[in-house]
């Protein structure tokens, strides 16, 4: 291909030739066809242009938000050409490059393999895919080149970042001791032993360690792991309105980070989740247990785009049928534009299913970006502490999460 | 004990005022390359000069009736021009608000220089205030005179030939746009003022008519008497062929130095110097930047040999047909520049032919 320097250079040579046959001017038809010849000799210059071939490998095949991958790229050149080589690898526009260039320029010389790397961060959780690779073999003076577009697509997830939680997240009001349950690794009452501690009145004597009576002298009772199995739904808003804010900071980005996190802990202490999405239709990852369905619910969390207006209200009334009776529901949602919340909760408080919401807050989104005049500002956030203060008159929690806190921090505030 | 703090400096560091590093460079190799580059640009300008009369021009012509005295001279603009160019170039690496005074600095000095004959500076009457009776008033009426200098006009003929002297000297940028702004284009790493200065060179090419400058002017003017100047011309293609090598030496080496730039330029760190390479890392740079430039230059070498000989044969070859025996020479305008031409579209047509066979297959992707 020509390169935008030949073609200026062959236009201003033929340029040149015929206005000096216009002008009669020799010299200008000399200098003309001198440059001419030049660009037509280089033409053949491509028969020593190196060989290339290309591979990339990288660290990961999914990382989380804000983690950092390192992409690492295999040039070789196998043939006996020699030249410059320019590399670009396409990537996502949210991509950060935070080491290196996902452009070189090389020289290759015969049969040398060279490689080069760099590492980029993306911010915010999605699917996304590096690549294609666009490869330019140029010859000595820049004049001609060959491109390639190297099919080599590698495709990847960022999941939302996950907080270490330092609390119970959910105590169920009514374990069910099951012959599969799983120890909760909290005390409670079991069969497998978690320690052992001195005897207070009202413990039973069915539970004091006479071989430790014995050894110390003193009564000490043995403390069994409760067993039990939670079935925990994570409901989270993925309306439109969700949307409100900018990068990261949108209710549901907040709020995936926030389920992310709960699933992990959740999972971890072998409890079932499932994962439910409404916005224009309603997702499910549906009940399960273990490191599998971790990867499940972070995919599916993921894949979330803000779309629709389904309220949860409508939501509610179809899945409550299906949700396991006495299992928590944990919502997230910035509860904005839903007429329906009220109705919703009654139901489901009601049928028996405790609902704890976490709400990260759309209005600090709204000041942030100032988009909202002060005046307004105050009468919506007196509005949502109205409706904060509803759904705790029901008797059921709500975080009103804040925009700068994270996961661990959100009941700090009561 | 207490603490003695050092106080920062009030002369600032030569590092704040100006980006003397983009002048010199990260590698001398590529500073090298910039001067051979300019030494090209003069060559090739004052060569195309020799052969392009800027008197024989149209733009003198109308100049002329524009600026009285316009006068172009190559053996000074073109020296000057260059000079200008990089002037501007430096005036570029000044940083915030030296640029400002400097250009300040700039103004004031050629205002200085033209007002300085027409004015004079002399110490006024009232060099201390003092209450001064009024003149042809009838009744005593007094004023405060203050006037500690007055300034006298006394030579404006003298400020308007340096007025016309800078307008002249000024002008002389038309034909030297091109040396100013290839001057610019290789230590700036502009591209485009590269190509605009061998634009530029086409345009003046173009509006060169020769003898031109007789039709108006006398010959002492002009510089030459007969109409006809005594090139034949072999002279004039033998000449072209040397502008054209001179043009392509100048747009090549002016073109890698921004890409060897460039290529040094990935492996600093993102958006911070050189410093911050290891003794190892920038001499491992700088002897990759000599094996390509050396390479480089042989292949440009190699190239512009092959290219000079062919053209030498292209341009020559209806010569040679013109003057050899047979029904060839009878051919219309063979020896002029149509037959240039022509013969050079048939070696343009068979290089065409050799290329089918020649050079890297390319697949053909299915449909």
């Amino acid at each position: 291909m020509w390169s935008k320097k030949a073609a200026a250079v062959a236009g201003g040579a033929i340029f040149l030739t015929l206005a000096g046959l216009i002008r009669l001017n020799y010299l200008f038809i000399s200098a003309g066809l001198v440059m001419l010849t030049f660009v037509v000799l280089a033409s053949f210059l491509d028969v020593w242009m190196p060989k290339v071939s290309i591979r990339r490998e990288t660290t990961s095949d999914n990382i989380f938000e804000d983690g950092t991958m390192s992409v690492k790229f295999i040039v070789k050149n196998t043939g006996l050409g020699l030249g410059f080589v320019e590399i670009y690898d396409s990537l996502p526009p949210q991509a950060r490059i935070i080491k290196g260039s996902n452009y070189t320029l090389l020289y290759m010389k015969p049969w040398q393999e060279v490689s080069f790397e760099y590492t980029l961060k993306l911010p915010i959780r999605g699917h996304y895919h590096l690549g294609p690779v666009k490869m330019r073999v140029k010859d000595a003076f820049d004049l001609f080149y060959n491109e390639r577009i190297e099919d080599t697509v590698h495709s990847f997830s960022v999941f939302p970042e996950i907080e270490i939680l330092e609390y119970q997240i959910i105590k169920s009001r009514s374990p069910k001791l099951l012959s599969g349950a799983m120890p909760l690794n909290v005390i409670g009452s079991g069969t497998e032993f978690y320690s052992l501690r001195e005897f207070v009145p009202g413990d039973s004597l069915r539970s004091v360690n006479w071989k430790a009576l014995a050894k110390k002298g003193k009564m000490m009772v043995n403390e069994t792991v409760r067993e039990d199995v939670m079935d925990v739904i994570l409901l989270i808003d993925a309306r439109e309105v969700s949307a409100v804010g900018g990068g990261k900071d949108t209710p549901l980005e907040m709020s995936c980070r926030g389920a992310a996190t709960y699933a992990k802990q959740l999972l971890d202490e072998r409890n079932k989740v499932a994962l439910m999405i409404y916005g224009e239709d309603v997702e499910k990852v549906d009940l399960d247990r273990g490191e599998h369905h971790l990867f499940k619910i972070l995919t599916a969390l993921s894949s979330i785009t803000p779309k629709g207006n389904l309220k949860l209200g409508i939501v509610l009334k179809d899945l409550l049928p299906y949700i396991p009776s006495g299992s928590p529901i944990i919502l997230f949602s910035s509860l904005d534009d839903d007429f329906t919340i009220s109705e919703a909760f009654t139901n489901t408080i009601s049928r028996g299913y405790p609902i704890t919401t976490i709400s990260p807050s759309s209005l600090d989104f709204e000041e942030k970006m100032n988009r909202i005049p002060v005046e307004p500002l105050l009468i919506a956030r007196m509005e949502r502490e109205n409706m904060v203060s509803e759904i705790r008159s029901f008797g059921m929690e709500i975080g009103d999460w804040k925009s700068d806190e994270s996961v661990n921090t959100l009941w700090q505030g009561g | 004990m207490e603490e003695i703090e050092e106080k920062p400096s009030k002369i600032p560091k030569i590092g704040e005022v100006i980006n003397y590093k983009d002048f010199f460079g990260e590698y001398p190799i590529i500073f090298g390359i910039k001067i051979i580059s300019s030494l090209a640009l003069v060559y090739v300008i004052l060569e195309f000069y020799n052969y392009h009369n800027p008197l024989d021009s149209l733009i003198t012509k109308y100049a002329r009736g524009a600026i009285p005295g316009f006068k172009p001279d190559p053996a000074i603009f073109v020296v000057w021009s260059f000079i200008a160019g990089f002037g501007f170039y430096t005036f570029t690496l000044f940083k915030g608000k030296y640029k400002f005074f400097l250009l300040l600095a700039t103004v004031i000095l050629l205002a200085q220089y033209i007002s300085d004959p027409a004015l004079d500076w002399q110490v006024g009457e009232h060099v201390i205030p003092t209450k001064v009776e009024i003149e042809n008033s009838d009744v005593n009426q007094t004023a405060w005179k203050w006037k500690p200098i007055s300034i006298l006009y006394d030579d404006t003929e003298g400020s308007e030939e340096r007025i016309d002297d800078t307008r002249i000297r000024v002008s002389n940028l038309i034909f030297g746009s091109m040396a100013f702004l290839g001057a610019f284009g290789i230590w700036k790493r502009k591209g485009w003022a590269i190509a605009g200065s061998i634009a530029l060179a086409i345009i003046i090419g173009f509006l060169h008519s020769p003898n031109l400058c007789l039709e108006n002017h006398d010959a002492d003017f002009c510089g030459y008497e007969v109409k006809e100047q005594e090139r034949t011309w072999d002279e004039y293609l033998a000449s072209g062929i040397f502008i054209g090598l001179g043009f392509i030496i100048y747009i090549e080496l002016s073109y890698a130095a921004i890409k060897y730039e460039n290529y040094a330029e990935q492996f600093k760190p993102a958006g911070l110097d050189i410093s911050l390479l290891t003794d190892v890392q920038r001499k491992g740079v700088s002897r990759t930047l000599r094996t390509l430039f050396v390479s480089y230059l042989m292949n440009l070498g190699v190239m512009l040999i092959i290219t000079f000989t062919l053209a030498e044969v292209v341009i020559n070859v209806n010569d040679y047909l013109a003057t050899s025996e047979g029904r060839i020479q009878d051919s219309i305008e063979l020896q002029g520049p149509y037959g240039i031409v022509f013969t050079s579209l048939i070696f343009f047509m068979l290089l065409g032919f050799v290329r089918m066979f020649i050079g890297a297959d390319y697949d053909t992707e299915d449909t």
